[in-house]
């Protein structure tokens, strides 16, 4: 299905001529001729209306009854009326009805000045009530979860919170307890509201009866500024703006772009604005000292160790970016290692992308945009979990099976949470996911791909499904690139699908940075300079960190990167890093940073004046909202600061200039600039210079991941996933602290009867004499013979097991599960104290 | 050019400086000398004088401030006063913010913080951390008294606010709510 062409419709509003898409609904077809009708349940980004408020209702002529505007689609020839005597009575009447039980507490509410209620009340509401009753009451305010407080009374039981819970997270956890005026909103087991998304509640309610711990009574619209920005802590990207009050980020707001988040926010994006402020930034530059201390210096001296630490390396040097790098600082670094020190060892990520298929999957014709999510026929989601690396994209997959109908098909290693929504849902194990989709290739029919492998069945029901209609999307993991040939096999699935061909369908990949696919693209990939163009070999993550251990490599450059952390084998990377100069570009003093022989004050994404890459190609400026804290300077005035005292002479002043110098030198992003990516971004795809993409030749055609190494023996497969809050993002942010995990240890039911675990036991799970503690959790929906352990958890971090693909891992039962529900770290404990939290509050 | 009296024009037009004679021409009173004259000289200057001789008698009308002051009108706009309740001594303001949003001069400064219910400081659920008015910016337009849905905030009588540096003229919330010593006299009944 691709995007429904809808035809105009003309109709009569107030004696005005509208003329609005057919379709649309009476309320948003009045807005195109300036005539505005008061609602509160209506909120078109939760699908479907309910008509629940009644605030809508209006006259429409050869209809006796009044009607929801809200939920009565246009009409050719239709004649309606806002503003007849029965309409203002019947508005009158439901405002005065909604401020029966609603508290005159304005003043105090959270919501005062914001509120739509008051708004309503003043532009369409009677100005006097009646009622001389006393009030309903509850019980005010209680914590919903530790983020959210719900003041009962407040509620004018619009639903919406409950809509997105139900209809939109999928969560299911919020419902309606009780009838008539003693409704209320709660969970349906009055455990507190947990889930990735639920902060988006606050945003939703039209009145002050869901309020955020964190912004709670900090600030007035008039006391607060606000500029927007873009979230770089994942790649979603999405549209935010930052609520500023006094120089301070007080929370974080959605800025709705339907090309990139459709109005939404994580809770990490949203509650993570505290680790801005947070006294335990680096805010100036530091040196090491002899003894292993930093000590605070000036800006000149830091910059001339570098430069200094860099010429002594040349060749020798290395850099690795991540994170929230922007295009502009990436396009810096990689010139300041190839031109300045002549070295070609620079990488954004660690899975060792090579830069011919990058360029290839890079191609225009078989990109994909996110809104295309919401037209496909089906959507594949292969090895990667949208809801922990790209948490919008899991809301975005949900809504185009929910509203349009979109068959989901998973295939992964690890347990998905869109299992429960997919029409086929495979697992395979770790490391066989090129044979998955070479299998899935030839049931598709791609030409070299033989059909007789032990995926023969799931891959032949997965192309069964994916051809159900002409537009599939295929939304695949960068973990991907950690297989050879997996990705090989994914090019020749989306060229037996034709999805080349037709302008809807195609691919949309998950990089496994924030900025990975502007990194990319700016050149910072080991063979691929700016524009993804050929040039000389340099080592990828991997090589780079072998390349310390053995002493090829002798500086290191991090820019907003924790390999320690974030990549695999985290021992090798702490050895490498205790062996070579690093410099680290970092907000935080994080595992990697304790290695740096210099360490740079970082700006954060609220701070920074920059772009960066959507993975859908649309290009989107990063914003200053708030001062930089301490003696902070912009990356990008540092890195040109940096060439200067390394000899290179660019006149690159500021930001605006990298901006235009950037997009002279990637051949695809000419002529981009501030006012073409505007408020909502552009995809370079759909501008004159991405039309011209052509197809570069050339460059290193070998993987250069880990290599595969031989697994031999018994134990289980290691497979290690991403987790949304094994991040530092959660242990900066005292909001989100309660979030912070352990480590799990988990396993299909038959391998936990075989090796008599069960759920919540703790386990040593080691490989080669390095072991991690973890607890047992059982999966249901897993493979047997597989163990799978999360990433980038400060302890025991999953990645310090990993050595590649294969890894066989054992298990050791070090405390059964009783002995931690004695020392009161049970599962129940968990959720019992995260209830006292939520009760202290 | 010769001089034209005015009286002597006969055809007013309504637009006499268009007229093509452009003079200025001065009625001049009667030439002194005579009996005007002297009633001019003398009867005019003692009439005069009588005012001043009558004042003489009257004695000094001069306040002395700061000895003295002038006594205000009840409705006089001076320095805020924020208020508590009698009985229970909490704060009446809450922190709503709405005096610094009617403020026109931007001078009121308001963060508001969530009461501990152990130890309350408002009576509502929350209340001012932080209320400040600068009042070398303050022009006393009595809006925030106007504004303050709980009678929280109103304007005193004192406009004894001068000082030698323009921070200490930045009032916290302690200096609002202390009884100020009340050194303006207020004017009575039909005063």
């Amino acid at each position: 299905m691709s995007q429904p062409i809808r035809n105009a419709v003309t109709l009569n509003i107030d004696g005005r001529e509208v003329t609005a898409p057919e379709g649309t609904m009476l309320v948003d077809a009045a807005k195109h001729g300036d005539i505005e009708i008061p609602v509160f349940c209506y909120e078109p980004k939760l699908g479907e209306p309910v008509g629940a408020c009644r605030m809508c209702l209006v006259e429409i002529e050869g209809i006796p009854k009044l009607q929801t505007a809200c939920s009565t689609p246009i009409r050719d020839g239709m004649t309606v009326y806002t503003q007849t005597d029965r309409v203002k009575g019947a508005q009158n009447a439901v405002v005065e009805f909604l401020l029966i039980n609603h508290p005159l507490d304005c003043p105090v509410c959270d919501k005062g000045g914001e509120c739509p209620l008051q708004d309503i009340a003043m532009g369409w509401g009677p100005g006097k009530s009646r009622f001389t009753d006393p009030k309903r009451h509850f019980q005010k305010p209680l914590p919903l979860s530790p983020l959210v407080a719900i003041d009962r009374e407040r509620c004018i039981l619009c639903y919406r919170c409950v809509r997105f819970s139900q209809e939109i997270s999928e969560d299911e956890q919020l419902v309606l307890h009780e009838r008539g005026d003693r409704s209320f909103v709660g969970t349906f087991d009055d455990r507190p509201y947990i889930a990735p998304f639920h902060g988006n509640i606050t945003e939703l309610c039209p009145v002050g009866a869901l309020t955020s711990y964190t912004y709670r009574f900090r600030a007035r619209p008039w006391d607060i500024e606000d500029a927007g920005s873009v979230c770089t802590l994942c790649p979603s990207q999405c549209n935010v703006k930052f609520t500023v009050r006094d120089e301070r980020a007080l929370r974080v707001l959605a800025r709705d772009n339907e090309d990139v988040d459709d109005g939404w926010l994580c809770d990490k994006g949203r509650y993570s604005f505290q680790m801005l402020a947070s006294e335990e930034r680096i805010t100036e530059p530091m040196v090491r000292a002899g003894d292993g201390t930093l000590a605070p210096v000036s800006w000149e001296e830091a910059i001339s160790k570098v430069a200094a630490g860099l010429r002594d390396a040349g060749t020798a040097s290395a850099v690795l970016a991540g994170g929230g790098t922007s295009n502009e600082e990436g396009w810096l670094l990689q010139r300041l290692l190839r031109e300045g020190l002549s070295s070609p060892n620079i990488d954004s990520s660690a899975s060792g992308a090579r830069a011919d298929l990058v360029r290839e999957l890079s191609s225009p014709a078989l990109g994909s945009r996110m809104r295309e999510l919401d037209y496909a026929d089906a959507i594949l989601v292969l090895d990667t979990e949208p809801l922990n690396e790209m948490p919008i994209l899991d809301l975005r997959i949900r809504k185009a099976v929910r509203r349009t109908g979109a068959q989901l098909l998973v295939a992964s290693e690890h347990p998905s949470s869109l299992d429960g929504g997919a029409a086929e849902a495979v697992r395979f194990a770790p490391g066989e996911a090129a044979e998955l989709i070479g299998a899935l290739a030839a049931a598709l029919g791609a030409p070299g791909y033989e059909d007789d492998g032990p995926h023969a069945e799931k891959a032949k029901a997965i192309a069964e499904l994916l051809r159900t209609g002409p537009d599939p999307v295929i939304v695949w993991g960068e973990r991907l690139f950690r297989t050879p040939g997996a990705v090989e096999a994914l090019l020749a699935c989306a060229k037996a699908l034709g999805i080349d061909k037709r302008l809807g369908p195609g691919l949309l990949e998950v990089p496994e940075s924030a900025n990975g696919r502007g990194l990319r693209e700016v050149g910072c990939l080991p063979g691929a300079g700016p524009g993804l163009a050929p040039t000389q070999t340099g080592a990828a993550a991997s090589g780079i960190r072998d390349g310390m251990v053995n002493g090829e490599i002798k500086a290191l450059l991090l820019s907003e990167a924790d390999p320690v952390r974030t990549h695999p084998g985290s021992e090798a990377w702490r050895k490498a890093l205790a062996s070579t100069f690093v410099v680290s570009i970092a907000m935080f003093d994080d595992p990697s940073t304790a290695y740096a022989n210099v360490v740079l004050p970082a700006e954060s994404h609220a701070e920074k004046e920059g772009t960066v890459t959507h993975p859908d190609g649309r290009l989107q400026r990063v914003r200053p909202n708030v001062p930089r804290p301490g003696q902070i300077r912009p990356t990008c005035q540092v890195l040109t600061d940096l060439a200067a005292t390394l000899g290179q002479t660019w006149d690159l002043p500021d930001q605006p200039a990298v901006l235009a110098a950037m997009t002279d030198d990637v051949d695809f992003y000419a002529g981009i600039s501030d006012e073409t990516i505007g408020g909502q971004g552009v995809r370079w795809q759909e501008l004159a210079s991405g039309r011209s993409w052509g197809p570069a030749v050339g460059g290193r055609t070998d993987n250069q991941g880990d290599p595969p190494p031989a697994s031999a023996g018994s134990g289980l497969l290691l497979g290690t996933y991403r987790d949304l809050w094994a991040s530092e993002v959660t242990e900066r942010n005292p909001a989100l602290r309660f979030l912070k995990r352990g480590q799990m240890l988990e396993i299909a039911p038959k391998d936990a009867e075989t090796m008599g675990l069960e759920n919540g036991d703790g386990v040593r799970v080691s490989v080669n004499g390095t072991s991690v503690e973890a607890r047992v959790a059982i999966r249901t929906r897993m493979e047997a013979g597989v163990g799978f352990l999360a990433e980038g958890l400060a302890e025991n971090n999953g990645n310090a097991l990993v050595n590649g693909a294969g890894t066989r891992i054992e298990v050791e039962k070090t405390a059964p599960a009783a002995e931690f529900e004695a020392a009161g770290m049970g599962q129940k404990a968990t959720v019992l104290s995260l209830e006292g939290e939520a009760a202290a509050r | 050019m010769e001089a034209k009296l005015n009286a002597d024009k006969t055809d007013w037009s309504p637009f006499p400086y268009l007229d093509d004679q452009d003079v200025i021409s001065v009625q001049r009173g009667p030439e002194p000398g005579g009996l005007p004259g002297a009633y001019r000289a003398f009867g005019e200057t003692l009439r005069g004088l009588k005012t001043t001789f009558g004042r003489i008698i009257e004695g000094p009308v001069t306040i002395q401030y700061p000895e003295e002051k002038t006594p205000v009108y009840p409705r006089f706009r001076g320095r805020h006063k924020l208020h508590r309740f009698e009985d229970t001594g909490l704060e009446k303001c809450v922190g709503c913010s709405l005096c610094a949003a009617a403020c026109p001069a931007d001078c009121i400064r308001v963060v508001a913080e969530e009461n501990d219910p152990e130890n309350r400081v408002s009576a509502g659920e929350r209340f001012a951390e932080v209320y400040e008015i600068n009042l070398s910016r303050c022009i006393f337009c009595g809006y925030c008294e106007v504004a303050c849905p709980f009678d929280a905030i109103t304007m005193g009588h004192d406009y004894e606010m001068s000082d030698y540096n323009r921070s200490d003229l930045i009032f916290t919330k302690e200096m609002l709510l202390a009884e100020p010593i009340d050194r303006t006299p207020l004017r009575s009944e039909g005063e």
